[in-house]
């Protein structure tokens, strides 16, 4: 580690034990469940495995297995230790496989994941037929988040564990066999499974399985045949089971087999037959049938994500083209448009790089762009993508193309500002191109997609030059030449003189265009002519024809469109007509040279085709993907005095998934503090209310009965449900006593509490009826707070912890007051969706240079020191930037937390923040859902994107990736001070998305190695551009990656970007998703988008809308109508139909209908409009028909529709 | 490879424009010389085909044998079906299906080989409970009170006089331990945790629970019992009045003495339904075959013919139907109907319901077609009412209804009581129960009206229903009762859950003696 890094961390870590000095200090002063903190902290890896398991010895034994070997071999190495028990506390041998197993689980998680905790319930050891024991494992749902390798391995260590300890393998039964292949099939319907064993593949696995695969019932759905079994306690699918045997076993065979190979302690020959496929080596008799089902095997494989190159065959017969995949366009939702169809003209065009923000699952966009989508685009928004990956969210990066419009007044501009964007919005006509789509190579590593044809750029137009015999340095250091933007006449001089390709800036999309076209084309401009403008350079003028115009709008020229005055005016012409093959030609009566300055000689150019279409070779003419001569780019470079390569060969769907999110996480309703108070409260959980609520006349206000933990004071024997006692402050203990005998049970060693008598378990919880008047008084009091300092103070209705501990009212009466709330854990959590930032300036994040300093930048990362806001300096590797309501709700968490210090605490205040520069330098923790473990951040800034930035690695030391994923950030304190592991509710999953232990620093290799995939060089070489045409494999190229630096000095810098933007925070602050009202009017904006978008089949948006959406909701809600129960609307009764007396049963109140007419039919007309006007098939419009001739035979009194005299006689 | 012979048939026959039945095709592939057989069938191929069916290629290769009759051409009914088709009960084997190799193509056009024997005179055919254009119910709260309160009043009119019955809140004022009747809707069936049952009934003032003893007669019938069915009970009030003890139990019922009307001539009515036009597993050919026989003097006495709904497969029942589709189209689904129905000689009377594949609203009782398809379906001129009517033949009175609660009977009922194996023991509780579909909440969707279209204020003679594909008779209290099978083959769902349809059959009843023979044409 470089020796900045080291200091880097020992500041995080002092400020760290700063914090912890007066969190603990404040602990042993207040009345919470713990008198210290409750989040451990861990240096490492090993730390946290241990911590999370809770298994002492764990970390140590680690560390030293780690130096020698690989994690999978240190999980087979503890198994040994666990067997022996070297390491661990067991008694029993089921014991010592469950530790071996979960702490496998850890080991490979990273013991960031919950799933060790949450995933495995038990080990246990049941009987065979013959009598001999086998180990079952009990999974349950969580063990999803561990992965499939986990998953397979946590099998193996079982395995090997059991053969140490002496335990006999399972022998399971048929009907078990077969009610794994049942039930895994049943799992993949109901949930769905990433990869689903077929029937045959499932069973040849529970017969081999030398281990019992059990777990507890995940879905309702129950398995129809093989029922009732046993040795299998639920007839539902038990979805950890699946997913082991499944995603884990069954996919990752191979990976499993690399150990088994070395271990003399387990033997799974079968794992061969598996890997081969040969599922029915015992089972002769079967094999035609399992040969049928490999093929099913290959072809489901081949409908996954990644979608295969053009055949090597075809690659000769035309451009190279990734395949189009319409998978992302699945489940379209109304609301969320679609800014691109698979593959399509006019959408985004692929380029390869990566911003400073941006890499690992996301995309950039230029921020014009963003703007003329109407706004449905902004930073950090999720997209569903046709590749590399299934989803990425969105930045901004103004440094590639913008989109090309055609405007109402007929100009054709591509739009590179997003000022301008917004300006000339409302006069756009049509979205000719939706500008370029910034991904990076290591996106393409990451997710194993072959590499599709670049676009042409100036990055690799560059290295073409140089490589074509140019000093682009020379150049490059020219200040008159701008290199990436040049003047026409350069880039015609560079192409010619150096014989290189012709400068993106100047190619068009060629390959767009059909031959047929391309011919025309040069034509329409040979007998065009130029008029010469005040510059000299002049003004290509046209005849305005409908072929002519479409076919520039394809090529996405600027030029500009006068129908009525019939012509059409292209400036900076000479690249194009070049590339038409038109040369100028000195009108003849004028007799002077062809020369730029003159003047006189206006209008006197004309144009001269030098070709004709016979010219073209067959090869060019017939150039094409789809259809022979759709590709006019063979022609053009037969054609073009110069070479000009595809534009923009890849282009790459997308539609909205969600919208990006930067909110305060409440609870529903909003929790202030963890205290019950039942039923009192109403609904809204009002404290003050329930302090009031008297049930009768004769009730005590404000005494209420809750399920809530007892407690016992060990110094004077008093009984309370308090953390101190009230008589003597003494701080009190849990009272667990048998349910049966009622004797008192102190808890052994491992936390158990049994009744020795009954063979029960004893319970410190507890009916009690509690005086929430008194309670809260008392809190008000003991905190110094009127009532009137906050609105209102949310309770609980009752807790969900297994020992039922209260938290202390007086941290919810300030809660309140600073208008904070909690989460289950008690902790204050803000949520924002995850993107990744490598370098920042300070004026992007609103803080000076001054405060950069501060925070130990010193130089930019050209190496100069820092002195100005704009310079870039890379970002060190726990520092994140928070939106602007992030600060605001850490201002506000900060000032929670300093009263509370002071009000309950007794303490000073900690942070005594003035304004949101305060809070720069402050500690936070940042804590996924799905895992046991915070990372410890720190704030260095501020965006107005409504997303959190960090670096990259910080999110996947967090294990998320940045495609639309969101977490939490906590202030540290609060954290601290106020988390306990008590208030974790005592089901499936409660131990997750709650900080059971801290990463106080990031090791890159202890983090989710998807991050390690990531680019970080500043350009990609020739040759990489070079293998996108050849749809290479991303690994073939020589790029380097995170991963190369892991371990060596320089694991926490260099990470460099091939592109810049100008702010990480541009375009739209807010999607238009959350901005427009209702679902219709986002409807109405998805589809009005969809017209506007070149790129975008509209008819198809609307089928996919009105089928996916509108036709579900119309039959659902007419079915429901029909067989609809009703409600009293002054009781509540529901009564399932309606009661013949008309009126309520129950109260004599009015009874009405709970699905209405207006409910039933809200969306009809809509969408008949919808399929009218965007054209659907007759299928679609003659469903609605039907539907809606039902809604008017049901809701329609046939008698009245022509209304007469008679009607009223 | 026979997929790949089928793949190349296919494709050599839609080069030359024509399409083909799969099974046309499975038999072309499996000939001697597939490609020789082939030309064959095209070179006999009537000019106007356009789809090449089984029986061409049954011709064609027949044609092989020196046969010219069947080659095409006009047909010759009394030379296609042999003997007398036996009556048999339940579409058994024993049924003789039409002679293979007979099938020349189908080309009636309404023409027709034989002429029905009788004097039209003689018909009648009348229409009672035809609700279409009737349809007055708006959907509010009040519609469907006055919806249960007409279902109650009515068949608890029959009911009232067999008990000595008290409304609800009436008996809850009672002294207890005296004698106690009730008649009213079940709003609830509850088993206690002693293993009784606990039923409650509903009249319009309010609710009262009835206890069934787990040991008394009575309950096994309440197996049977739905939620929403009318009918009475007797039995003893509690000390508390609070419950009361069920002696006996009494249901609307049809009445053992009921006799049946029949006709006063020999004449028969065909009973079909759940057509599906439109389904890539309509049986065309079966199809054919059934409306070939109707121009037979076999057939010379069915004079009325009634389809009981899902005439074809419709759009939008189930997701993705579209791919499954034969025809996308719902207009064309009823315009092919329409053709298929021109099959049937002209001078056969048709009555017709929707079922729940129709173009009307799913939610009974259902109005028989708008405008637009009645007149797409105008060509054989047929009566098109609601599901349910009741139609009258010639005083043989029919109680139309499409079935979709039977669903529900048998889902609800246990299995010795009704099940899809004999779907018409399911339409015996229909029956008792007075009511079509009584069960509200459920399976079957209800559009209030102002009266309860689907309750069976008169004793039919014959009660016919379709839906669940599978054919059955029987008789209950007299009544005949009739579920029709289907004309199209196993789906891939029913395949999926295990259901075998009775597909291709067609029941005719003598009206003069209500028996029933079976035609089978699959």
């Amino acid at each position: 580690m470089r020796e900045e890094d080291a200091r880097y961390f020992q500041r995080l870590e002092d400020q760290l034990d700063e914090a912890f000095d007066v969190a603990e200090r404040a602990k042993q002063r207040g009345g919470d469940p713990e008198p210290e903190v409750e989040i451990p902290v861990a240096k490492d890896m090993a730390d946290r495995v241990e911590n999370i398991l809770g298994i002492d010895g764990v970390a140590e034994r680690v560390r030293e297995l780690e130096d020698q070997m690989s994690r999978e071999e240190a999980a087979l190495e503890l198994a040994k230790d666990f067997a022996d028990g070297r390491v661990g506390d067991y008694e029993t041998r089921a014991g010592k496989i469950e530790g071996a197993v979960r702490t496998a689980v850890a080991l490979l998680t990273e013991g960031v994941v919950a799933a060790p905790i949450e995933g495995i319930d038990r080990v246990e050891l049941l009987q065979n037929d013959d009598g001999t024991e086998f180990v079952n494992v009990y999974y349950a749902g969580p063990i999803r988040s561990a992965g499939g390798t986990a998953q397979a391995l946590s099998v193996l260590v079982a395995d090997y564990t059991r053969a140490l300890v002496g335990i006999e393998q399972y022998n399971a039964r048929d009907d078990e066999i077969e009610r794994y292949a049942e039930e895994i099939a049943l799992y993949d319907k109901e949930t769905g499974l990433q990869y689903t064993p077929k029937a045959k593949e499932a069973k040849f696995i529970a017969k081999h399985l030398p281990i019992m695969l059990d777990g507890e019932a995940t879905g309702d759905e129950e398995v129809s045949g093989f029922r009732d079994l046993e040795r299998v306690d639920t007839n539902s699918a038990r979805g950890g089971m699946c997913l082991v045997l499944g995603e884990g076993i069954a996919l990752k065979a191979p990976k499993i087999q690399r150990y088994t190979r070395n271990l003399d302690e387990v033997d799974w020959p079968w794992l061969q037959d598996l890997i081969d496929g040969n599922y029915t080596a015992d089972e002769g008799e079967d094999g035609a049938d399992s040969d049928e089902d490999d093929a099913h095997a290959e072809s489901d494989e081949s409908d996954g994500d990644t979608t295969e190159p053009a055949d090597d065959s075809d690659a000769s017969d035309g451009p190279p083209r990734a395949e189009p995949s319409t998978k992302f366009l699945r489940d379209l939702i109304a609301g969320r448009p679609v800014f691109s169809h698979p593959s399509a003209e006019g959408g985004f065009r692929l380029r390869y790089g990566r911003a400073r923000n941006h890499g690992f699952a996301t995309g950039g966009v230029h921020p014009a762009t963003m703007h003329l989508v109407d706004d449905f685009l902004a930073t950090g928004t999720q997209i569903k993508t046709e590749r590399p990956g299934k989803a990425h969210g969105i930045i901004p990066v103004d440094s590639i193309d913008g989109p090309t419009v055609k405007l109402a007044n007929g100009d054709v501009r591509r739009i590179d500002d997003p000022e301008e964007a917004l300006e000339i919005r409302n006069g756009i006509e049509k979205i000719l191109d939706t500008g370029e789509y910034l991904v990076n190579y290591g996106e393409f590593v990451e997710n194993n997609h072959p590499l599709a044809p670049a676009s042409y750029v100036f990055e690799w137009w560059i290295q073409d030059l140089a490589d074509a015999g140019a000093d682009t340095q020379a150049l490059e250091d020219d200040p008159r030449i701008d290199l990436e933007f040049p003047e026409a006449e350069q880039a015609l001089e560079w192409a010619t003189a150096y014989d290189a390709p012709l400068h993106p800036q100047y190619t068009y999309l060629w390959h767009d265009i059909s031959v047929e076209t391309y011919c025309a084309l040069a034509d329409a401009v040979a007998h065009g002519r130029v008029e010469d403008d005040a510059d000299g350079d002049g003004t290509l003028v046209l005849e305005y024809g409908e072929s002519t115009a479409v076919a520039l709008e394809t090529l996405i020229i600027e030029h500009r469109q006068r129908e009525a005055e019939n012509r059409i005016e292209i400036d900076d012409w000479r690249p194009f007509a070049r590339t038409l093959g038109c040369e100028p030609r000195q009108a003849v009566t004028d007799g002077a040279t062809l020369e730029p300055d003159g003047h006189e000689q206006a209008s006197t150019i004309e144009l001269e085709r030098t070709w004709s279409d016979d010219d073209l070779s067959e090869r060019a003419r017939t150039w094409g993907h789809e259809e022979d001569g759709d590709n006019a780019i063979e022609a053009v470079n037969e054609v073009a005095p110069f070479q000009v390569r595809e534009r923009a060969p890849t282009r790459i769907g997308n539609r909205m998934g969600r919208p990006e999110k930067s909110e305060r996480r409440d609870l529903s309703p909003p929790v202030h503090t963890l205290f019950p108070i039942g039923e009192a409260g109403g609904a809204q959980r009002n404290v003050a209310n329930a302090a009031k609520h008297a049930e009768t006349m004769s009730d005590t206000p404000g005494v209420v009965e809750v399920q809530i933990g007892r407690q016992r004071c060990p110094n004077c024997e008093t009984e309370t449900f308090k953390n101190r006692c009230p008589e003597c402050n003494t701080r009190t203990t849990p009272d667990y006593r048998c349910p049966d005998c009622e004797q008192r049970i102190e808890p052994d060693e491992a936390g158990r509490v049994e009744c020795g008598h009954c063979d029960r378990e004893a319970t410190c919880v507890e009916s009690r009826e509690i005086d929430i008047h008194e309670e809260y008084r008392d809190a008000l009091e003991s905190v110094g707070e009127r009532e009137n300092a906050f609105e209102i103070l949310k309770g609980v209705k009752g807790l969900s912890s297994a020992t039922k501990v209260p938290e202390p009212i007086e941290k919810g009466v300030l809660r309140a007051k600073h208008d904070v709330s909690t989460f289950k854990d008690g902790t204050i959590r803000y949520d924002m969706t995850d993107l990744p930032v490598t370098s920042v300036r300070a004026s992007e994040l609103d803080i000076d240079v001054g405060q950069l300093q501060a925070l130990g930048y010193e130089e930019d990362i050209h190496g100069d020191p820092l002195t100005h806001e704009d310079q870039l300096v890379e970002l060190k590797v726990q520092d994140i930037v928070l939106s602007d309501g992030a600060a605001e709700f850490m201002l506000q968490t900060a000032a929670f937390i300093d009263d509370l210090l002071e009000q309950y605490y007794g303490l000073e205040r900690f942070y005594e923040f003035e304004d949101r520069q305060d809070l720069v330098g402050e500690l936070v923790f940042g804590m996924a859902p799905h895992t046991s473990a915070a990372t410890v951040g720190r704030v260095i800034g501020f965006t107005t994107a409504a997303v959190g930035y960090a670096h990259p690695y910080f999110h996947a030391a967090k294990r998320r990736n940045c495609d639309g994923d969101e977490d939490c950030v906590m202030l540290l304190l609060d954290g601290l001070l106020n988390f306990s592991k008590s208030f974790l509710p005592d089901q499936r999953g409660g131990k997750m998305d709650a900080p059971l232990v801290m990463s106080s620093r990031i090791d890159p290799s202890e983090i989710d190695d998807e991050a390690h995939n990531m680019d970080i060089v500043s350009q990609y070489p020739r040759e990489f551009y070079l293998a996108t045409r050849e749809q290479a494999d991303p690994e073939s190229v020589e790029i380097q990656i995170g991963e190369d630096t892991l371990g060596t000095d320089g694991e926490y810098t260099g990470f460099e970007h091939t592109h810049d933007t100008t702010d990480i925070a541009m375009g739209p602050d807010l999607s238009a998703y959350k901005t427009l009202g209702s679902m219709m009017d986002k409807m109405d904006a998805q589809l009005e988008l969809s017209r506007k978008l070149e790129s975008v089949d509209e008819t198809d948006v609307a089928e996919r809308v009105i089928e996916g959406h509108f036709l579900p909701d119309l039959i659902g809600n007419l079915r429901a109508f029909s067989r609809q129960e009703t409600r009293c609307l002054d009781c509540g009764e529901k009564f399932r139909r309606m009661p013949l007396t008309g009126d309520c049963r129950e109260c004599g109140g009015r009874v009405n209908l709970t699905v209405h007419e207006g409910s039933v039919n809200k969306y009809m007309q809509t969408a008949i409009q919808v399929a009218e006007e965007y054209d659907c098939r007759d299928y679609t419009k003659q469903r609605l028909e039907v539907l809606e001739r039902s809604l008017e035979s049901v809701f329609e009194n046939d008698k009245n529709k022509q209304s007469g005299i008679e009607d009223f006689m | 490879m026979p997929l790949e012979a089928s793949a190349r048939i296919v494709s050599e026959l839609t080069s030359r424009g024509y399409n083909a039945e799969r099974e046309a095709v499975t038999q072309l592939t499996s000939a001697d010389d597939p490609q020789a057989a082939l030309e064959r069938v095209i070179d006999t191929l009537p000019e106007d085909a356009l789809v090449v069916r089984t029986d061409h290629v049954q011709s064609a290769l027949v044609a092989t044998d020196p046969d010219p009759k069947s080659m095409g051409g006009e047909r010759d009914p009394a030379s296609k079906l042999d003997t007398t088709d036996p009556p048999v009960s339940t579409g058994d084997d024993t049924a003789t299906p039409p002679a293979s190799g007979a099938g020349a193509p189908v080309e009636t056009k309404g023409s027709s080989g034989v002429e029905r024997s009788a004097d039209p005179e003689l018909r009648s055919l009348e229409i009672a409970g035809d609700m279409t254009g009737e349809s007055t119910g708006t959907g509010e709260y009040s519609d469907f009170v006055s919806v249960f309160r007409d279902r109650l009043e009515r068949l608890g009119s029959t009911l009232r006089g067999r008990v000595n019955h008290r409304p609800a809140t009436a008996i809850q004022n009672m002294p207890g331990g005296g004698e106690v009747g009730m008649v009213g809707l079940v709003n609830d069936i509850r088993s206690t945790a002693s293993g009784h049952w606990l039923v409650e009934l509903e009249d319009a003032t309010g609710t009262f629970p009835w206890l069934v003893m787990k040991d008394r007669e009575y309950a096994d019938l309440v197996g049977e019992l739905l939620c929403d069915e009318v009918l009475a009970m007797e039995g003893t009030l509690a000390d508390d009045s609070g419950i009361a003890f069920v002696d006996s139990m009494y249901f609307p019922d049809i009445p053992r003495t009921h006799e049946p009307s029949t006709a006063d001539r020999h004449v028969q009515a065909a009973l079909i339904s759940d057509v599906h036009v439109g389904s890539q597993e309509f049986m065309h050919d079966a199809w054919n075959r059934f409306t070939d026989w109707l121009h037979t003097d076999q057939a010379q006495h069915v004079e009325y013919l009634l389809l009981a709904g899902d005439m074809v497969e419709g759009v939008g029942i189930y997701p993705d139907q579209d791919e499954e589709l034969d025809i996308v189209d719902i207009y064309e689904q009823y315009e092919v109907f329409n053709e298929y129905l021109k099959q049937v000689p002209g001078d056969i009377e048709i009555v017709m319901i929707p079922g729940n594949h129709d173009a009307v609203r799913l939610a009974e009782p259902q109005p028989g077609f708008n405008e637009d398809l009645r007149e797409i379906m105008s060509a054989h001129d047929p009566r098109i009412v609601s599901n349910p009517s009741t139609v009258t033949l010639e005083g043989v009175s029919v109680l139309m209804y499409h079935g979709v609660s039977l669903d529900e009977v048998i889902a609800e009922l246990p299995e010795e009581k009704a099940s899809y194996e004999e779907p018409h023991k399911a339409m015996y509780h229909l029956l008792k129960k007075r009511h079509v579909a009584p069960q509200f909440g459920g399976h079957t969707r209800l559009a209030p009206e102002e009266r309860d279209y689907l309750v069976m204020d008169e004793v039919p003679d014959i009660f016919h229903t379709g839906h669940v594909h599978k054919l059955g008779f029987g008789k209950y209290h007299n009544v005949l009762a009739i579920n029709s099978g289907c004309w199209q083959s196993q789906t891939d769902f029913q395949k999926s859950v295990n259901i075998d349809p009775d597909a291709g059959y067609a029941p005719i009843v003598d009206l003069d003696t209500l028996d029933v023979t079976v035609q089978k044409f699959s």
